[in-house]
Formats: C-alpha cells, structure tokens, sequence
C-alpha cells in the first residue's frame, strides 16, 4: 500500500512496522494522512492559482482506490477489538492496519473533503463531457484509467447483482422477473448502443436520470392524449430545451410536441453549447420537456428508451401510482378530456437529471448577462464581468421591472451570496487589487465599488455609478481615456473593470484596529458522559492532528480549555515545563484566569499543546462530574479571546446544566405534558430564553466566532445552543448518537475542514442594489446591530447568506439591475481584504421572462430557507401550507398567464421549475417540516439550513440515491456517483444495497436478501443480520469494495462534508430512518410524488376557476 | 510570692500584675488610678513547671481545676474549692492521697501546673487530626527581585515544616490561585476573580470540597474524582513530606501576577478575597485541626473587598490625618471586611499570620483585627529580602530552643474569688462571649463580657491583659469571715507543636488590703514596669476606639492623680514632693511613653502604628517596657559596658552606644570611634583593643537578635550620620538647639522642642501638689 502515498508524505513509520503499538502508533498514522490533506488543501483551497487543474488533484485523489477505504477500515476492523476505548482517533484506528488492507493513512485523506474541487475534470474535458450523457455507462471517453471492469457495463450486472425485482406492478417475486424483466434487461444490453448513438446521447443528461430518457419515449404514446408537451416547451424549453428536444424527439417519436420550442430554444444552451455542436451538455440545465404529463400513460415501457440504465428506470410504472391517478376524480372534475386515459406515469414525471459533466459558463455574453447553469450542476465559470454564480446568484434572472410583475409571478427576488464559495479548481483565481493607499475607487454617494458596470463618460473623467446613478470624477491617477467602444482602454487589464468579483486591499480606513491575528480557541467537554462516551477523546485527537493545518506563522495563536461543572484553563507558556491547570470554580459569574498564556502563539507551545492533548482524556479518566457548564464556559473562553477576537471551537456532550445559561430537558417536559407541548410545539425550537442570544451578541461584537461541535447521546437543546454559533457566523457540528467507534473520523475531517477551508475573520458584509430595488433583509449566521451591514466574526467558504430584495421602484424595461456585495474581511494571515461581487442583470416587464430565467435551485433554496426560519415562530402546520401555497401560486401564475389555454386539463409545468413540486414535496417530508421527529434533529436541521449554501440546498431535502452492489467500472473522468435512483421504494429491491445521501448523512440500505457473497465483498460480514449499529466503511481488497469506497470519497469531496455513514436494513428502525428519506413514496408525513402532483393540479384548477 | 524574684519577675506562672495587693472596694480601686490588670503569658515555657499525665480534678460548681490553695481533708477525701468553697470528693484513684503523698498539683510550689490530656479519640478525624496545617498565601504582584527573595525564603520554611505538617498553596494578585498539590498529572490551579466577595460556603463548593459532597455516599457526586479517598481538602493540603518537591517546582515556576498594570496605577491585588478563599479551604479541614494562614503580602490591597486604597497611584495611601478627619473611604468597610474574616477564622480556630514586606503601607491597620483576635504572628519589613523579614520567617519553622512553640486552639478561662470581675483581655485572643456569669464585669475592655476566651493560635512569648474590676456591693459588714487572700486562677488548654492537648492551670493568689488602713501596703504591692505597660496598652486601645481620645492629657492626669495620692508632699508646694521607691520609675516610664510611637501617632504610618500596637499588646512586660522605654548601653575603653542614661547626653565622642528600642537595634559610634574605625585600626594588632570594643556592641546585639520575634532591625550609625536619628528620637532631649551652649564637648544635641523630663518633673510636681 506504501506505495500509494504520495511522495511527499512522510511515510516512515506508518506502515506495518508496529501495528498493535497503540501510544505512538496512533499519531504517526494521523499526521501523515494530515500532511497529504494538506497538500491538498494548499493546492486546491489557498492558492488556487498555482494549481495545474489537473495535475495536483490526481495525486490526491487518483489514488482513492486504497486510500480512503483503507483508512476507515484498518481501523475499523482492527480498532474494534484493540479499541476497548472509545477514545482513540481515527488515526489510531488506521495504525493497526491490516496488511491487507492498505496504508492506514489513507483513511484521513481520502475522507478529506476540501479536494473536492481538485477532482473535477480538467479545464479541456468539458467538451466531451458535455457530449456524454450517460455518466456512468461510458467507456468511450479518454479516459485513461478504465478499470478494467467496467467494460462490463451494466447489462452484466444486472444478472448478477439480481436486479430482477424490476417486475412490472404485478409480479413482485422473483419468480416473475425473468419475464417482466427480461425486455428491461434486454434493453440493457442496448446500452453500449446508446452511448453510441448520438442522439441518445444527448438526452444523456436526462439519461442521467436514466429514468427520463425511457420516460421520453413513452411520451410520445401519451402524447397521444393531450399535447403534454405543449406548455413546457413553450415557454421554458425555449432555452437548454431545443437541442436536446431534438434529441429526445427522435426517441420520443413523438414529434409534434417537441419540436416546435426546440429550435428556438437555442439561446439556452449556450453553456452547454460550447463544444462540438454536440447536443445538450449537461442535461440538467435544459432537460427539454419533462414537465408533468398527467394524462400520459406510459405506453410502451420497454422500448428503447429502456437502453439507458435499467436497473432503475427500466422499471415498469408499477400499477398503484397509476391507480391512484386514475382514480385522482380532480383530474376529472377539470373537465380535462384525460379523464378516462389519464395517468399519471411515475416514470415520466419529472426527476432532476444530474448532469454528469462539467459546464463551461460564462458569466456574460454578447454584453448580456448569462443566466447561470443549476447550482448542483458540475461547471467551471469564467468571469466576464458579472461575477461566477458561485459567489452570488439570483433567484430569477431578470429582474421584473415592477413590483407587481413580480407579485403576480409568485415567485421570490433574493440573492444567494455565497462570498468566500470554493472555486472550480480550473477557475481563474480572483484577483487581488491593490489601490496603494487611495484605496479602493467608489462612489463618493452611494460608496459603491468600482465594477465592471461602472460607466466611464466624458473622456474617462467622469463615471456614473451603475448603483446609485451618481456622476463621479474619476481620481486623477486612476484617469483612463475611453477607447471607440466607449469602455477604458485599460478595462481589460484591470480586473475591477472586468471581473465581477476581485479583492481589494483594504488601507487603513477600512480597519479600527490592526488586523487580528489567528486566534484558534479550543474548549472540551470533559464531563463524565463526555468522557465515558469517548467524545473527549476523540475531540483531543481531533484537534491534535489538527494543529499541524493551523496556518503558519507567527500570527496564529491557540489556547485550549475543558469544562464539566467548572471551566479548566490551560497555560501553555513555553517556558512551563508542564501545562498549567487554572480552573475557573464560579460557573454563573465566570472570568477569565490568566490575561496573557491562556492563549499563545501556536509556535511557542506547540509541544505543550500536544502533551496536553494526549493527557486529557487520561486526567479526566475518572471524572464523576455530569454537569456541564457550557454558557459559562463559552463566556469564558471568549473573555480570554474577548482583546483579539478569534475562533472559538467547542466540543459539548452533554445539555449544559449548570451556570450561566444552563438548559433544562425541556423536551421531555413538552413530552410529559402533552396538551400544552402541543399547542406550543414549536416553542421548543426556540431558544429558551435570551441569555445564550445576550452572550452570543457581545461575543460577535469582539469578533469572536464560535462553532459547536455536538457529540451527543442525548437530547441537548440545539435550538438553544445554536444561538451562539448562528450569532456569531458559526455552525454546529452534529454527532448523534456520537459513537466512539465511527464518529471520531468524521469529527476529525469536520474540524480540519471547518480550520482549513478558505474563511475570513472580523468580516463585514453589505450588499448595495441599483435603484429601484433595495435590500429587505439579510439571512444566515451572522450578527446584526445596523440594519445595512452584517456583521461576521466569522466568514467562510460554506456560509451562505440570503438577501431578500423588494422593490422601491419601477425598474426600466430593458436597463440592468446591478447588485454589488462587499465584503470586507481579514485572511487568516492577516490581510485587510474587501471582496466585491457584482451582478448585473437584465430589467423585464414580461413574466414570461420571468418564468425563464427562474433559477430553480436558487428558488428552492430561499424556500427552504424561510420555511425553516418560520419553523420555529409558527405551528408547523401552518408553514407546511405556506410551503405548499407557495408552490401552487407559482405554478398557478404560470397556468394563468403563461400557458395556453387549451392545455387546461394538465399540469402544465413551467420548464426551468418543473421539478418544483417535487422539491416541494420533498422539503415537506423533510426533518424540519415533520412533527415525529426529535426535537434536536428538527433543530439541527433547521440550523444548518440557515447557513446552507444553493448546492446543498437540494440534496438535503432531495438526496441522492445509488445502488452499490453492482457498481459498473467507470472512466476517470466520469462522473462517480452516478446513476442516480429515484427516491422511490419501487426502485428498491430486496437483494440490493443502496447508498443514500443528502450531504450530511449517508445512508447504507442493505435489503434482505442481499447475496452474501456481495456483503462479505463490501463489509465483511455474511448476512444483513449481522450489520453492526456502529460502522466504519472499510476497504476490502476487491474491486467492489474499492469502488464503494470511491464512490463515498467522491460523494465527501463532493459534498465538501465527511458524511456519517449508517448502515440500515429492513424492518428495523434504520430501515424506517432510511425509507423516510424516500419521499416519493407516500408516507406519515405526506403523498406521494404523484399523489401530491394531483392535489396541486386539482388546486390550481380550483383557483383557475374560482 | 516567691516568684517575684527580680531575676525571674514573670517566675513559674508568668503572671504580672499591676498591684499585687488589691484594695477591698470599687471605690478605693478607682481611687489608685491605675487599674488592676494582671499581664499573663499562659504558655510560658519554665524548666519547673511539672507535667501531669492525667485529667485535672474540676470542682463541680464552678469548675475550677484543684490547686494548692485547695484546703483538703485527707481523711475525707475531701477538697474545698478556693473559689466557691464547694465540697469536692476526691476521685477513686486519688485515694492514696495523703499529707506525704500529694499529686504535683498540690505542692505549694507548683502554682502552676500543666495537664497532658489523652488524644482525641474520635477516630473519625483520621489517622493524624491533629497534624498541624500551613497555608501559604502569596502574593504575587511584586517586582521579579522580590518575589526571588520570598520564593527562597517559602522554600526554606517549607524545608523546615515537621514531615507531618499539611501544607497548602494559595497565591494571588488580581486573582486568587489555589494550587491543588495533589494533583499528579500535571499542576493545577483553581482561579478566583478578586473583584468579587466570596463567601466560605462558595469558596468549598467551588473547589469541591461542598459539604453534602465530604459527606460522601453515593459514588456520583460531582468534584470527587474517584482515586482521592479522602477526596475533600487533602487535594490541597499535603503532608510536607509527600508535596515539598511538588511546591518548589512550583514556586521555582510561579510568576508574578500577569494582569497588566497600566501606568500610574497600582497593581492590583486581592488579599481580601484571597484571604477569604484561603479561610474557607481550611473551613474544609475537620474541626479541631490546628491551622494557619501565613498571608506574604508585598503591597496594599487594591482589588475587591478588603481594598485599602485605590488603584490611582495619585491616590496617597491613608494617614492617621486622614483617619482622624474620616477623609480615608475604604478604611472603615476594610476593617469590617476583615473583623468578619477574623470571626470566621476564630469560629474554625485557625490563625491568620501576617508578613508584610513593602516600602509602603499595605493594610495592616485595616488587618490588624484578624491577625490579633485570631492571635496570628505580623512581621513588617521593607522588603522581602530584608533580615527582618528573612529570619523572622525563618524563625517561625525552626525546631528546638529558638522555635517560637506555635501552639493552636488555645482556649483560655480564668476563674476569680468572689467580688472580683473581669473587664476583659487586651491582646491577641477573642472573646467566647458566650460564657457568662457573675465574674463578668458590667464595663468591657478589649475582648471582654466573658470568662473565656479562644486564642487560636499562641505561642512561648504570647502575653495577654487581663483587667479586673471589684464588685460594687460593700459586703464589708461581714469582716470575720472575710478571707485575706484572693485568688485568680487562669486554665489555657491547647494544641502544642506536637499535635498534643495540654492543659495549664496556673492558680495564684494575692492579698486584700484595707487601702483606707493602709496605703502603704498598697503601694509596696505596686509593680511599675506592669503599670507603665497597662497603661499603655490601655491608652492605645482607646486611642483606636473611643472617638476624641486626647492620650496625652488623660495620661497626664493619671500620672497628676497617681502621684497626688502616692506622692509625699505638703500642698501647694511642689518642692516637696517626694515619691515612694515603688513609684519613683513611673513618671518617666510616662515620660516617654507620651513620647513613644504608641502615643505620638503622626510620625508613623497607620500599618506602623498598628504593628507597634499588636506587639506591644502581645509581648511580655519586659520586652513591652523596652517598647516605651528603650534600653541604652554605653560601651567605652575606660569602663565595661554599662546602661547609660537615656539621655543625648549620654552620646559621647568616645563611646559606643548601643540602644535597644525593641523594634530596631541601633549602634551608634561616637565620633572619635567613628574616625577610627574608618581609618581602619581596628585591623591593625596593636589596636586589638579597639577591634574588641568595636565588636562588644555587634556581639550583644546580636544576643537580642536572636532571641526576639519579630526579628528587630539592626542599624548600626554613626554620630551625625543619617542614621542617627534612630537614636536621637529615642533620647530625651536635654539638650536641644535651645540649650546647646552648655553642652559638653563631644556631646550632642537634638533639634527638638519636645519637653525634656527634667522640665516634665519640674511641672508635675506642681501639679501633684496642687489641691
């Protein structure tokens, strides 16, 4: 295995030498997977520019085969018996290391999950990519490291793996399979054709749905009923639809419908345009005509459209979603002619479509804003004025003109300002200006930023602010003659004149003070529950294989301290031979002990901190102390930060009961008294009273940021305790229930990301509109005390803010709205910098525009964003049919002023927000929007949303389901994860496993009957009875398992999140936790998909004639 | 009365008193104007006092312990109480009690007499309950210089503890640090704010030593760390043995307070709230077990409650001016602050030992109250690198002959015949308060209403005041029956060094006199160097307690009084007056007390003045007389060393003088001697002589030296130099600028316009014999 680290890391002793030696052994093994993270992280995260695209990240992740599973797994296996104690890191674990299994390093890096970005394709490949639909299937691509395998494609699988359950609605047993199946399966074989056939490929990215691509083609026999086709063409196919409609017409067969938007549709395909003529890049962006057929049945499943991928899509509709829309009277009631035909086809209705391929996308075009590609989507941005969607993007495209237009639409206008987003790693870096000490140019009205839409007039003295309207005199040294296009003649070599987004030095104005330095403050839970759980533990290894990625340098300072009942500082002053113990007794008065050496230069007490690390778990061993004094720990921890202002990490176990701002068990409360809990349900999700929101607003003024680490077995008052790190521009990490034995890796992972990951310390953040449109408010982790600016302690790469806008104005027809975001924070080497961000987009008066440039992922964000911020205020019913009211009016507006008349019997769907009612549907099954749930997942749920960034947002509420039993042999450059199965239970079987994921969880479903041999392959054990509560993926020396663990890297890196793994089988609560995700099916918490599909129709058509 | 040998005037019981004969009434003893006042050191060391291995016999009424002034019936078995006169059986084991056979405790010679009570036997307290416990408390804000020099000191003093001593570390600054000495794993501080007050209840929680978690019982209580059986206060403390390598790391590690001092400011530094923490760990240690706070304080307390000044170094500290005008604002809360510390540490019987060490005052004046109610050991020093405080410090560990005998938990009682009261105790122990009876007296002074009183920590050389008053009832209709005698009886029961309890009883007994018969007798039985030390300690404490107090002039007409009454003279005519021999030193034992420190406030700070007091308060009547009236010793070629007048004219040019104010030492060189010195004869054989005379000086100096607590200061001056003025203040000035024609060559002179005593004489003469 030795030979797959890279060259640079320190190899010595990791390997076998003493696998059963615990003391050192643990550390070494750590470290080197730490240093290869950090490679990593360099490349890709802090200098971005550096970095040859490709080159960089193949080290890393090229190598995954052995390096990530190996990791978890040595330590799994071995760790479980060596492990009596919960404690030891991850690390540990990997040093006992099988030989088989492979270099335990490779645990930590793989898992990492900062090179994510590294391993998108390489700058060129775009091209191909985007001609490949089918992610999965395709060898064909370069792809210079086919494993071998994959040649088999699918069709082999099948049989193997026993995909048989396909059967049409009615033969479920196995026996049926081989019948119903076969024409699935045949079509199988097929798919080597449709890679082939260009045509098929460019529904490729519907392919990607796979499902889609079969579902085309039944299309056409339904069409026969109603035009379905008609209204979403019309309107949105008119962008990305064309091409592939063109595509998908020759399958389709079924022509009339289709056809007539695709050709115009043009305008939207430009990003996927790009290369070869190839047809529609990433299908996700146009996918043609998925709207909603109801009426369709699905004709004739078999069919071509089978070639794509079988396993899921080749699935017949099974029979009750059919009947149930059959029998759906509203369809009828609407006098639809459909009646007596209409279904609903499960198969086709609409699904996203991942696209497997990266995009090229530049931001403007022909002096013309070019609406974004979906935030979920692989591509690469090129900035041509407007910044990359990445860091800002709007929720409609066009800005309608009036406020009325834009009430009519139903939809939102806001942005989502995502300041300090992680780059493609093949992004042109932004760039850095430095204005010396004039600083920045502005508007001396308005103080807008210099930007791309700044208007140069009169010779280049003058500028007109493309903000406020004001005419400025441009500063003399910043004096340009215009060239005959009217732009500077320097606008291209100076990136303020051209890049939407750039960083300005910040000079002296711009600081109170001088530029505060790294200040990394750790606090633990040493508390009995903490202890004995093995939180403490893995919270000290965590951090101890952490320091080395603290940045460099003599600016970054560490101080640490552990609580129970009482608050135990720790002087780690250099010259001590030991670290010194002070402990704080006064929990509700609380004070710092020392004023200087609680916190020290990094490089002065390295040796001290490490030391301490390693002896904590050790000192506490035997703490019988159960209270914990979180509030007033963290209140002294911040007053020993309070003169600098810094990071505060805290790893909390238990409900803080004691001090300032101790929590009582309020959810068992509510539980024993049920009227009142509920009536008042909610409440629970509130903070229980200011005190924590007192603290965390004091704390936020000194520029202190706080992030919780919950490694917990029981109820902990989230909503509570996440006031702190929502105020301060934090998060909350989540370990339920913590488990000593999985958690500590991904514990690890979370806090080398949270330390790593590109961030800003002391920010301040406001966001200037044109006139006409002003901010109404801000939402996310941050504090407010004016109501311009929000105020970040903290700022980093996943934090996402919402910025709702409304109108003060009319808008001109044809005229740009432009929206600037500046950012003024402090690197984590202590520079000044402002980030700007400007967003130009076009004016209209048309709402049809507006349906086109909807940004569906961007909408579905802010949706979930305001429900989960009402979850806590109102009775859940009532923000369950405010979510629902909102889908329904958008769709509504759209039936009303969009689509023809004569399609009143359908659910017409606009194209670019045809998968709105299933976001919809799904965000109404999800955790924050259930009532069955623990009232601290509900919160954490509801924390992590507010901060939850546009390409998260859908795969939390939608995750992403793939089946790992048969996982085919990919090409490199393929997309890994991949295909995607509809969240259906249909499409799951008994002899399968599947992997589910919503980017924070992940979820193993192992069925029943799942081939041993498969099991033994994948987890070492023999039958789904024996799946361990607590898991650690491991690699085995096999294909599969390398490929499962591939899959699971790529899905981390994706994610930028170490997801937790959990292994779920049937008819156990871990089955039910993994059906629950399934929202398509019909569950407690809501209808199915095309159930719900139905109840908005019938309401639509209600208010169509009402 | 054998023991009023001048050699030994203390003798076996080490007990003085004002008048050895008492007037029979109240009226005839206000009418002696000094009042009757007995200067007791209970535990005395004397090679005779007897050691007896078992319980002492208490009457059953008034619990008097059996004495040699006991009348006992052998034959009966029968002793008769001197003090009520009760009836008392002899136990069973007495029974071989016969005139020949006596128990030590009725030998007529041994009037006192020492108890060694069985241990404690309460097995709950532990293996060694009564192991003694020290509580270093340091401070920490000083300069790095300093905090050298008391770190090594506190590593020799812990060097020296007995092995089985515990001992605990507290330090603070703008903090309070409690080291927790048991910790293994690594050191271990518990920090508390200064700024806050806090209350003992608190201070145990905080550290875990809550009284529902000593109590034990289930294992799940929070603080007790599993692996401390005796969890509790042992984290703390620690026998010297087992944590003296622990501490010097510690103290080798140990900095001076980091809290930032803005300039212009005084550090700040919480001895009130380290105090009260440290009072409150040891509230934690089992009842009984002697213990003491050894507070080394290097400035004022500038932090929380007990602060004596401000932070402003603007703002002067207080002066006496200050505290007479009302104009020192943290005085009075400080004061209060620290009565309630001294009441909480007297309530757990633990002492409260002063070092103070600065250029400036740092509170003793405001502290004065816990260290003396709880009968702690002050030193005050310049610095912590000074041999005041450096062999003080050290004499308070030392062993053997020169150990200071620190005993704890003293109580004592005092049992008196009938008609006589007592007013109460001046000196370093606290009322009991609670014991009432008839032998209280209606008027308190000092630690009074009481016949008991604790005296928490005591030591050889502590010495108490005790003032009695005469019942007021004439009951002199019944003369017959009358006894002559009087008896006191005082019983001091104690934790000595060695962990022991030990009981002395001392029993004395004095006569009755008819002062209206004769005041003659009255007079023999007077005792002026006692008298001169009541009164002083008298006028001190009314100068600290009654608002107005003019000391000058009340001691100037209790001397008028005194010797208007005692003095021989015919009236109006001061030529005659003629003092009797037993009262012819008082006048200027007067003299200079209205000259002495104790009187004469204003030259010295409010610390200083409250140090002088505590020790003039708890010295013997010796040392206390020294204190009002220092020793002076001439030293020269023609004679042997000899006392000298204490006068400037005793300065010659050819002497050497050595003066001995208690407080300091000083050798003064003449002049001539000076000159010599410096040219360095004394190093030359032929001039061996002079080597001789030089060093005669230094070598008696350092005899004083050795033998005193607090170590006093040495200043060896010349004649004219700078230093002389320890010398000149103490003289009385006979000749001053006014007068400085007609002096001796080689004499000299002071620049005063204090009264010499030869003008003091001249007019009270006239006044005593004014009618």
């Amino acid at each position: 295995m030795a030979a797959f680290l890279p060259p640079g890391a320190p190899r010595p002793r990791s390997g076998n030498d003493n696998p059963s030696q615990p003391p050192p052994p643990n550390y070494n093994p750590n470290l080197n997977p730490n240093s290869l993270a950090d490679n990593l992280n360099n490349l890709n995260l802090n200098r971005p520019p550096s970095m040859p695209s490709s080159a960089p990240r193949a080290s890393p992740f090229g190598q995954p085969p052995h390096f990530p599973s190996p990791a978890s797994l040595p330590g799994v296996s071995v760790g479980s018996s060596p492990f009596s104690r919960p404690g030891p890191p991850p690390g540990a674990l990997s040093r006992p290391a099988v030989p088989p299994t492979g270099p335990p390093q490779s645990t930590l890096s793989p898992n990492v999950p900062p090179p994510a970005r590294s391993m998108g394709p390489p700058t060129g490949q775009p091209s191909f990519i985007g001609s490949r639909t089918p992610p999965g299937y395709f060898p064909s691509s370069g792809g210079t490291n086919v494993p071998p395998t994959y040649v088999a494609p699918p069709p082999g699988a099948f049989p193997s793996s026993g995909f048989p359950s396909r059967p049409v609605g009615s033969a479920p047993p196995p026996g049926t399979r081989p019948s119903t199946a076969s024409p699935p399966l045949t079509t199988g074989p097929a798919l080597p054709h449709s890679s082939a056939p260009s045509g098929y490929v460019t529904n490729g990215p519907p392919a990607f749905m796979s499902g889609a691509s079969p579902g085309g083609p039944r299309f056409p026999p339904a069409g026969s009923a109603p035009p379905p086709p008609i209204g979403h063409p019309l309107t949105l196919g008119s962008a990305g639809a064309a091409p592939q409609a063109q595509s998908m017409r020759s399958f389709l067969a079924s022509p009339a419908v289709v056809a007539p938007p695709g050709p115009p549709a043009q305008p939207a395909s430009p990003f996927s345009a790009p290369p070869q003529g190839v047809p529609p890049p990433p299908g996700s962006y146009g996918p043609p005509t998925w709207p909603v057929q109801p009426g369709q049945v699905g004709p004739s499943q078999p069919l071509s459209g089978s070639v794509q991928p079988p396993r899921m899509f080749g699935m017949p509709p099974p029979p009750l979603p059919n009947q149930s829309m059959t029998a759906i009277p509203a369809l009828s009631q609407t006098g639809a002619p459909v009646s007596g035909t209409s279904k609903i086809d499960p198969n086709q209705i609409p699904r996203p479509i991942p696209s497997s391929s990266s995009i090229l996308y530049e931001t403007r075009q022909g002096n013309q804003a070019n609406p974004p590609p979906p935030a979920t989507s692989d591509y690469i941005v090129r900035d041509t004025g407007n910044c990359s969607p990445r860091y800002m993007r709007s929720t409609i495209s066009q800005i309608p003109c009036t406020a009325d237009l834009l009430t009519t639409s139903g939809m939102q206008l806001a942005l989502l300002i995502q300041p300090l987003a992680l780059p493609h790693p093949s992004e042109e870096p932004i760039q850095v200006v430095d204005f010396a000490d004039i600083g920045p140019v502005r508007c001396s009205r308005c103080k807008a930023y210099i930007n791309p839409f700044m208007k140069f007039i009169d010779q280049g003295r003058r500028f007109i602010c493309n903000i406020c309207g004001y005419t400025d005199e441009t500063p003399r040294d910043y004096h340009c003659n215009l060239g005959p296009d009217g732009r500077r003649r320097d606008a291209d070599e100076r990136p303020e004149l051209c890049r939407g987004t750039v960083e300005f030095v910040a000079t002296k104005e711009y600081m109170v003070r001088d530029p505060m330095p790294a200040v990394y403050f750790f606090l633990i839970d040493v508390s009995m529950n903490a202890i004995q759980t093995g939180a403490t533990a893995a919270a000290c290894s965590a951090i101890s294989q952490v320091i080395s990625d603290l940045p460099e340098g003599p600016r970054t300072m560490v101080g640490i301290a552990t609580f129970d009942s009482t608050i135990h500082f720790y002087n780690l002053k250099r010259a001590l031979q030991q670290p010194l113990m002070l402990i704080v007794p006064d929990v509700q008065d609380v004070y710092t002990p020392l004023q200087t050496d609680v916190v020290v230069q990094l490089s002065e007490c390295r040796q001290h901190l490490e030391l301490l690390l390693e002896s904590i778990p050790n000192m506490f061993q035997n703490n019988r102390t159960a209270e914990s004094a979180f509030g007033a720990a963290v209140q002294a921890a911040f007053l020993a930060i309070k003169s600098s202002g810094g990071k505060l990490l805290v790893f909390q176990s238990v409900l803080p009961s004691t001090g300032v701002g101790s929590l009582s068990a309020r959810e068992a409360e509510g539980r024993t008294n049920i009227s009142a809990g509920e009536k008042e349900a909610h409440k629970l999700l509130q903070p229980v009273d200011k005190t924590l929101k007192t603290m965390a607003i004091e704390f936020a003024e000194y520029q202190v940021c706080v992030d919780i680490f919950v490694t917990t077995q029981t109820y902990i008052d989230i909503a509570s305790i996440s006031v702190i790190p929502r105020t301060t521009g934090g998060q909350v990490y989540y370990y339920y229930p913590f488990s000593a034995l999985s958690d500590p890796a991904k514990l690890y992972n979370d806090l080398r990301w949270n330390i790593t990951r590109p961030q800003g310390f002391e920010a301040v953040m406001r966001v200037r509109c044109s006139q006409g449109i002003q901010v109404q408010d801000y939402h996310g982790n941050f504090c407010k005390r004016i109501p311009t600016d929000v105020d970040l302690p903290g700022i980093d790469c996943d934090k996402t803010i919402m910025v709702n806008l409304k109108h003060d104005d009319k808008l001109q027809d044809g005229s740009e709205c432009s929206f600037q975001c500046a950012l003024l924070y402090t690197t984590v080497y202590g520079q000044r910098r402002i980030r700007v961000t400007t967003l130009s987009l076009p004016c209209t008066s048309m709402l049809s525009n507006l349906f086109r440039s909807a940004d569906l992922d961007t909408q579905f964000a802010c949706f979930l964003k305001q429900a989960a911020n009402k979850i806590p205020s109102s009775p859940l019913l009532q923000v369950r049919e405010q979510v629902t009211n909102l889908c329904i009016n958008v769709l509504l507006s759209y039936r009303k002023f969009c689509a023809t008349v004569t399609s009143s019997g359908q659910l017409i769907l606009p194209e670019a927000l045809k998968l709105l009612p299933l976001y919809t549907l799904a965000l109404l099954k999800s955790i924050g929007l259930r009532n069955d749930g623990r009232i601290d997942d509900r919160s954490i749920w509801i924390e992590c949303v507010s901060y939850l960034s546009t390409p998260l947002a859908i795969p939390l509420v939608y995750p992403r389901m793939v089946a790992i039993h048969d996982l085919k042999q990919k090409d490199e450059n393929e997309c890994l994860v991949s295909p995607v199965i509809p969240l259906s239970s249909e499409h799951v079987t008994d002899d399968g496993i599947y992997l589910l994921e919503n980017g924070v969880d992940c979820l193993i479903y192992i069925g029943n009957s799942v081939d041993s041999n498969i099991l033994q392959l994948l987890f070492g054990i023999s039958s789904a009875e024996e799946i361990p509560t607590q898991f650690v993926l491991q690699q085995f020396d096999n294909p599969l398992s390398r490929k499962v663990n591939d899959l699971v890297n790529e899905i981390r890196r994706q994610r930028c999140s170490y997801l937790r793994i959990k292994l779920c089988k049937k008819g156990d609560p871990s089955g039910a936790l993994f059906f629950s995700h399934l929202v398509e099916d019909k569950n407690p918490s809501g209808p199915s998909y095309v159930e719900f599909l139905v109840y908005v129709h019938r309401e639509i058509q209600m208010k169509m004639s009402s | 009365m054998s023991e009023m040998a001048n050699t030994d005037p203390e003798g076996l019981d080490g007990v003085r008193m004002s008048w050895n004969v008492w007037p029979r009434t109240k009226v005839e003893a206000s009418k002696c104007v000094i009042p009757l006042a007995a200067s007791i050191s209970p535990i005395r060391h004397h090679p005779d006092i007897p050691n007896l291995p078992y319980a002492p016999l208490r009457c059953k009424t008034c619990s008097a312990v059996l004495n040699p002034f006991s009348r006992v019936d052998f034959t009966a078995k029968i002793w008769i109480c001197p003090f009520c006169y009760q009836r008392n059986h002899f136990p069973p084991h007495y029974h071989m009690i016969s005139e020949t056979n006596l128990p030590g405790e009725l030998y007529a010679q041994y009037t006192t007499v020492q108890y060694s009570l069985p241990q404690n036997p309460d097995p709950n307290l532990g293996p060694s309950p009564l192991s003694p416990v020290f509580l270093f408390m340091l401070d920490t804000c000083m300069i790095e210089e300093e905090m050298g020099y008391v770190k090594s000191a506190l590593m020799r003093a812990i060097g020296l503890l007995p092995e089985n001593a515990l001992v605990g570390f507290v330090s603070f600054g703008t903090q309070v640090q409690v080291h927790e000495l048991g910790f293994s794993d690594m050191s271990k501080v518990y920090v508390f704010r200064g700024n806050k007050e806090i209350s003992k209840e608190q201070v145990l929680d905080q550290l875990g030593l809550g009284v529902a978690r000593r109590a034990g019982g289930t294992g799940y209580q929070k603080g007790v760390p599993i692996g401390f059986p005796h969890s509790g206060v042992t984290r703390f403390l620690l026998p010297a043995a087992d944590c003296e390598y622990t501490l010097n790391a510690l103290l080798d590690e140990l900095e001076t307070d980091q809290w930032p001092v803005p300039p212009g400011s005084r550090a700040s530094r919480c001895t009130g709230v380290a105090l009260s923490v440290s009072a409150g760990l040891l509230g934690a240690c089992s009842t009984g077990t002697g213990a003491r706070i050894i507070a080394l304080v290097g400035g004022p307390c500038t932090e929380g409650p007990g602060t004596i000044i401000s932070k402003d170094l603007s703002d002067p500290v207080r002066s006496h001016k200050d505290l007479d005008k009302d104009a020192a604002p943290y005085f009075k809360k400080a004061v209060k602050f620290y009565e309630n510390l001294a009441n909480q540490l007297v309530s757990q019987g633990h002492v409260l030992d002063l070092f103070a060490s600065a250029l400036d005052q740092v509170g003793v004046a405001e502290m004065k109250v816990a260290v003396e109610k709880t009968g702690g050991l002050v030193v005050q020093a310049e610095s912590f690198g000074h041999s005041v405080f450096k062999d003080s410090f050290k004499r308070v560990f030392e062993e053997g002959e020169q150990s200071l005998g620190l005993c704890f938990n003293g109580t004592l009682e005092i049992n008196c015949s009938k008609d006589i009261k007592i007013q109460g105790i001046i000196g370093p122990c606290t009322s009991l308060e609670k014991v009432k009876g008839p032998a209280v007296a209606d008027t308190a002074i000092g630690e009074g209403g009481t016949t008991a009183w604790k005296l928490c920590g005591l030591d050889k050389s502590t010495c108490l005041t005790v003032f009695f008053d005469l019942s007021s009832s004439d009951r002199s209709n019944t003369p017959g029956t009358v006894n002559p005698l009087l008896y006191l009886q005082f019983l001091t029961s104690y934790q000595n060094p060695e962990g022991q309890l030990i009981l002395r009883v001392t029993t004395i007994s004095r006569g009755w006199i008819d002062s209206a018969v004769s005041s003659e007798e009255l007079a023999q039985g007077f005792d002026q160097e006692t008298a001169a030390v009541v009164m002083a300690r008298l006028t001190s404490l009314k100068m600290e307690t009654e608002e107005g107090f003019d000391a000058t002039r009340w001691l100037d007409r209790s001397l008028i009084r005194l010797c208007s009454k005692f003095g021989d003279y015919r009236k109006d005519d001061p030529a005659s007056f003629t003092l009797n021999p037993s009262f012819s030193l008082f006048p200027q034992f007067m003299f200079n007390l209205r000259r002495s420190q104790f009187v004469q406030v204003f030259n010295n700070s409010p610390d200083e003045t409250a140090y002088f007091r505590m020790l003039l308060n708890r010295e013997n009547i010796t040392n206390a007389a020294v204190m009002i009236q220092p020793s002076l010793i001439s030293y020269s070629f023609n004679s042997l060393p000899a006392p000298a007048l204490l006068d400037v004219a005793s300065i010659a040019a050819d002497r050497i003088l050595l003066l001995d104010s208690y407080f300091s030492v000083v050798i003064f060189h003449g002049m001539q001697i000076a000159q010599w010195r410096n040219a360095g004869y004394h190093n030359q054989p032929e001039h061996q002589a002079f080597a001789h005379l030089l060093q005669a000086p230094y070598d008696d100096s350092q005899v004083i030296i050795r033998e005193r607590f607090p170590v006093p200061r040495l200043v060896v001056c010349d004649q004219h130099g700078s230093q002389a003025r320890f010398l000149l203040a103490k003289l009385n000035p006979s000749a001053t600028y006014n007068n400085a024609n007609e002096m001796a060559a080689g004499s000299d002179v002071i620049f005063t316009d204090d009264v010499s005593l030869q003008v003091f004489f001249e007019h009270l003469q006239r006044l005593a014999v004014q009618s």
